[in-house]
């Protein structure tokens, strides 16, 4: 794990190790994608990068050759890097690096009449608020970068007054930070929980013969507005929902949460957004305690695991909202996110069990950002986000979207379009099909804020 | 409403023999040495992690792992007390600092070494079965596990320091450490040995627990703070006093965590112990204050 | 001692503050960003360390600065008091619930209140996160208004520049500290040290052991909470995560490798531990290590210097007339 070179990352001058792609003769930019790799894997990752860095030329970034005389731009990582929320920022980190090295070995991001390198300067905020304020000002004002990405929650309040008053363009991957005080903020990628909606009304839709659920969340800034959002879309698809049932983060033994759920029968255990370690545990006390229904959840990752630790049948139609990275149905032509396939076996191949959803979604804000720049022409913070702004759609990974979140945020600075309904069927995630979010709220949305209000989730009630 | 009460009560079982195979060794480390060890959580997570390691990744037996974790957490019990705790004995304060910078290394350590990721654990069982042969009241062959290791561990703990010559030192050293040396045990060697026990409970529990919980470098951390409330409420120096604390902890804490909600449940379970502490400023079985 | 009054003592303390201003001039901005929780930290430490006088040690002090912290925020969010009243009312009442918690507290003596103050401070804390009105639930509260920018003709302090707000923490935190000086060598302090060293003797001679504990627990909370609304008003944020158990520990941790025998030791700590683990270790780059580098560096102070940072500059003096005599 310490062979990562981590100091590609940080150091302020480019070493000369930096797979910049400057010393290639600007073939496929095959040689210095490998340089800083273990020398036994490079046949096969020299493979790949041939075949990412087509690919990425091919989605639209700027062509190679000109990478001589690239500028270099500075993107801010500010993530928890270590302590128990690092499993929320490091591998978003890798999917960066990754992100970057294709991206320069392409030759580099078109911007106006330039072209730039990308280098990403990581800050580890370690969760802690005053830590991200000390972050965020060694980015914008030592480091001179011109976007900040963040997981957000606890660390952004800490963050947005320098945002303010620089104008510091910064993404968050919880909506929740978003109200109409943070004008520069933008959550780009993954518009929690929101796109639960589209799970639920899926199941309505497919399984109309279940007509009672349980949720259960850890409460905190992720688990509550996931509940907001589940009870109402149960309630817009006719669903009886129990009282949603919160456990502490530092639980260890899910037994008596389970127990606590079953008692009341359900046809569908609904899981909210519980963190991959909360999930695994309830699952299997599901299992053990005899649940026969079916089981929604904002996320599964390793659901594979779940399986082994279940069984096939249990876990058969388990309806989850990510998918694997490998499915053939990424590759569809509305699919904003430059070869999902490849990506997700470099990042496997070189970070082995490491892979989540941040591991993508960090990079495909990128991607959000590159279009941004090139719409404006300027990498400066207020450009890209008028870019990315312009004509109030964007390139969102799961297809086109559009700037939206007035009536739940407070400003419209949350890019929704489709998400995917995922479904194991057979041991294996397969996408059923994209739902759009914007759809859902046209008809639904009158509940979306009554539940959001009874949870005191609204931006206006928000400390 | 039977079954659900038969239910917690199972649950409430495990939650109970979990936390005291914990807190009992990190009342014998304080009884013996006077250090607070706030490491005792990553003894607890490096004998999960033993499971990763020597289970998962290695794909040998589960309780041979189990042994391993034992051992391995056991010897860097020995290791903990050669290197840090000895060197500052007379020091309380001191310990508890050298304890703080062993867990911040041991947690970046496993972090580096394996991933800040949570890991996998293929279960070594899967076997459940039906309490009374009620359909509502199961329990887990793996959870059943850890209440027969708990118990078998704290059962031989027990006859080992009424029936040999070492428990013997060893209650000693606990209950008044100048006036065993006076009598001429061996402070070192006791302490040694407690250290050893003590980790290879936690990792014996780490082990034990690995295929429940969840396995990740901070672990420890949702641990140590029950752990060392169980450890004071029972009373200092009282292995017996940490059981019973671990039961009332383990039953309060699983009745209203099913009745009421989690969050409820970590509030009351302090409360309850500060409001044992303030009647009796001792601990449940104390039988001494320590200074 | 009887340097006090020396002149190389008052040159000595002339040169620190020189120094202390001219600091964050020579620094980057996010050093000074440091800086600032630096100064802060001190205050934290320093209060901290006038209660361990009594000989106990508690796991509250981190609430009890957020207790500050968020009343402090309250009474200028939400009744609109201006922040610079704000803040004391925010340390009297931190340091009004801090005599509330001494009743039961004080029942309990050493390992017994060391967990005792740990699992009535948490409860306090989960109460922030339990009820979302007034404290904000997990997510606390946001936007808190900050320390007013202060016009006066030409003059425009604004107090969002770090530098503004260091030289604003550092007299309230200078006063605060030769406060604490003072009331140390007063005859109410020295009866601190006596009860440390023996419970009965203080008694029998006549001191009321746990009133002299309360109030030394209440002036350590009153100033603790001072520190927690300076920090609230720059940080712009409250929230339950950033008072926890782990904050505990590092306060514990700097005063405890500084040393408590004097007013400097907690101070050399914290500003020695804060320099190596958010300056020495984030330049050399050490993302993933940086804990674990920093574990070993308390575990080495611990063996080496077991009273603390404080008792190196003794140790260096008395090897340094060693080798003089000897020459």
């Amino acid at each position: 794990m310490l062979a990562v070179p981590v100091h590609r990352i940080l150091n302020r001058e480019p070493k000369d190790a930096c797979p910049d792609g400057v010393r290639d003769d600007g073939n496929q930019g095959e040689k210095p994608m490998s340089q800083n790799l273990h020398q036994r894997k490079i046949g096969r990752r020299t493979f790949l990068g041939a075949t990412v860095a087509g690919a990425a030329m091919a989605g639209g970034l700027a062509p190679a050759r000109l990478s001589a005389a690239n500028k270099t731009v500075k993107i801010g990582f500010l993530a928890p890097l270590t302590g128990p929320v690092s499993a929320w920022g490091l591998p978003g980190l890798y999917g960066c690096r990754i992100w970057a090295e294709q991206v320069n070995a392409a030759g580099g991001v078109r911007i106006g009449d330039d072209s730039y390198n990308v280098e990403f300067v990581s800050y580890d905020n370690e969760y802690a608020t005053d830590k991200a304020k000390v972050g965020a000002s060694q980015l914008v004002f030592d480091e001179g970068v011109k976007f900040i990405m963040m997981l957000g929650g606890d660390t952004w309040p800490g963050v947005q007054r320098i945002s303010n008053e620089s104008g510091m363009l910064v993404s968050t991957l919880l909506p929740s930070d978003l109200s109409p005080d943070t004008p520069n903020l933008i959550a780009p990628c993954e518009v929690h929980p929101i796109y639960n909606v589209t799970g639920v009304s899926w199941l309505a839709d497919n399984m109309p013969e279940l007509k009672t659920a349980v949720i259960c969340a850890q409460d905190d800034a992720l688990g509550r507005p996931s509940v907001a959002t589940y009870l109402a879309a149960f309630e817009a698809h006719g669903i009886q929902s129990e009282d949603p049932v919160f456990f502490s983060l530092e639980t260890t033994d899910f037994a008596p949460v389970m127990t606590k759920l079953l008692s009341s029968n359900p046809d569908i255990l609904c899981l909210d957004t519980a963190y991959a370690d909360f999930v695994h545990p309830l699952c299997e006390q599901a299992h053990q305690q005899g649940f026969k229904g079916k089981i929604i959840s904002c996320t599964a990752d390793y659901y594979e695991q779940i399986i082994e630790k279940t069984s096939k049948e249990f876990m058969e139609g388990f309806i989850f909202q990510f998918p694997d990275f490998d499915d053939p149905a990424l590759n569809e032509p509305q699919i904003n996110f430059a070869a999902p396939n490849e990506f997700y076996a470099e990042y496997i191949e070189r970070w082995p069990d490491q892979w989540s959803a941040v591991s993508w979604e960090y990079a495909s804000i990128m991607d959000l950002w590159v279009q941004g720049a090139q719409r404006a022409g300027s990498v400066e913070p207020q450009d890209v986000l008028a870019g990315m702004k312009q004509g109030g759609t964007g390139k969102h990974a799961f297809g086109e979207a559009s700037w939206w979140g007035k009536e739940l945020f407070g400003i419209d600075n949350a890019l929704v379009g489709n998400w995917p309904v995922v479904v194991i069927e057979n041991g294996k995630a397969v996408i059923k099909e994209y739902r759009s979010i914007p759809d859902w709220w046209s008809m639904h949305g009158n509940l979306l804020v009554k539940h959001f209000t009874e949870m005191g989730e609204m931006y206006h009630q928000r400390g | 409403m039977t079954e659900l009460l038969l239910q917690t009560c199972v649950n409430a079982v495990y939650a109970a023999s979990f936390m005291a195979l914990i807190a009992v060794g990190l009342m014998l480390i304080f009884g013996v040495m006077g250090v607070v060890n706030f490491a005792h959580g990553e003894l607890f997570m490096l004998g999960a992690y033993c499971v990763v390691f020597v289970y998962a990744d290695r794909e040998f037996p589960f309780f041979l792992a189990v042994m391993i974790g034992l051992v391995f957490v056991g010897g860097l019990g020995i290791l903990m007390e050669r290197a840090l705790f000895r060197p500052v004995r007379d020091n309380p304060l001191a310990g508890l600092i050298a304890s703080i910078g062993l867990l911040l290394m041991l947690q970046a350590a496993i972090a580096m070494g394996f991933g800040v990721r949570m890991e996998h654990l293929p279960p070594p069982s899967q076997a459940t079965f039906h309490l009374f042969g009620l359909d509502g009241v199961v329990v887990a062959l793996q959870r059943l596990y850890v209440i027969v290791g708990a118990g078998i561990v704290l059962v031989s703990l027990w006859l080992f320091l009424r029936r040999t010559r070492f428990g013997w030192a060893l209650r000693a050293c606990a209950q008044d450490p100048e006036a065993a040396a006076l009598q001429g045990i061996s402070i070192n060697g006791t302490a040694r040995l407690a250290m050893f026990i003590a980790a290879a409970m936690a990792g014996v529990a780490g082990a034990l627990a690995a295929p429940l919980v969840r396995t990740y470098p901070y672990m420890g951390h949702s641990v140590i703070v029950t752990a060392f409330i169980v450890t004071i409420v029972g009373g200092l120096g009282s292995l017996g006093g940490a059981v019973v604390a671990a039961i009332l902890y383990g039953f309060v804490h699983t009745f209203v965590t099913t009745f009421s909600d989690g969050v409820v449940a970590d509030i009351v379970g302090l409360l309850l112990m500060l409001f044992v502490l303030v009647l009796r400023p001792t601990g449940l079985l104390g039988v001494r204050e320590r200074d | 001692m009887q340097e006090r009054n020396g002149w190389g003592y008052r040159a000595t303390l002339a040169a620190v503050f020189v120094g202390l201003i001219v600091l964050p001039h020579v620094l980057s901005f996010s050093q000074k960003e440091v800086l600032v929780f630096l100064v802060i930290n001190v205050l934290v430490v320093v209060s901290y360390r006038l209660l361990t006088l009594t000989g106990e040690w508690s796991l509250a002090h981190m609430v009890i600065v957020g207790v500050g912290a968020y009343a402090s925020t309250l009474l200028a969010k939400r009744l609109g008091i201006p922040v610079p009243l704000a803040m004391p009312l925010g340390a009297v009442v931190a340091a009004l619930t801090a005599y509330v918690l001494s009743f039961p507290l004080f029942r309990m003596k050493a390992f017994y209140f060391l967990i005792g103050s740990f699992a009535a401070g948490e409860v306090i804390r989960l109460c922030w996160k339990r009820f979302r009105e007034p404290f904000g639930g997990p997510k606390g509260i946001k936007l808190v208004p900050s320390f007013p920018d202060i016009e006066i003709g030409f003059v425009d302090v604004s107090f969002f520049d770090p530098v503004n707000y260091y030289y604003f923490c550092l007299i309230v935190v200078t006063v605060s500290l030769v406060l604490l000086h003072r009331f140390e060598h007063s005859r109410i302090g020295l009866t601190f040290h006596a009860i440390h060293w023996q419970d009965k003797l203080a008694e029998a001679v006549g001191g009321d052991t746990r009133r002299y504990r309360t109030l030394a627990f209440v002036i350590a909370s009153f100033f603790g909470g001072l520190a927690g609304a300076l920090l609230a008003h720059y940080l712009g944020t409250v929230n339950p995560n950033q008072f926890d158990v782990e904050a505990m520990v590092y306060v514990l941790v700097w005063v405890i490798v500084g040393g408590t025998a004097t007013i400097y030791g907690p101070v050399v700590g914290v500003v020695t531990l804060t320099v190596v683990n958010e300056i020495v270790l984030r330049e050399l780059g050490m993302d993933q290590a940086r804990p674990l580098l920093y574990g070993a560096i308390l575990i080495a102070s611990i063996l080496f210097l077991p009273d603390g940072l404080e008792s190196l500059g003794p140790k260096l003096k008395g090897a340094f007339a060693r080798t003089r005599t000897q020459v």
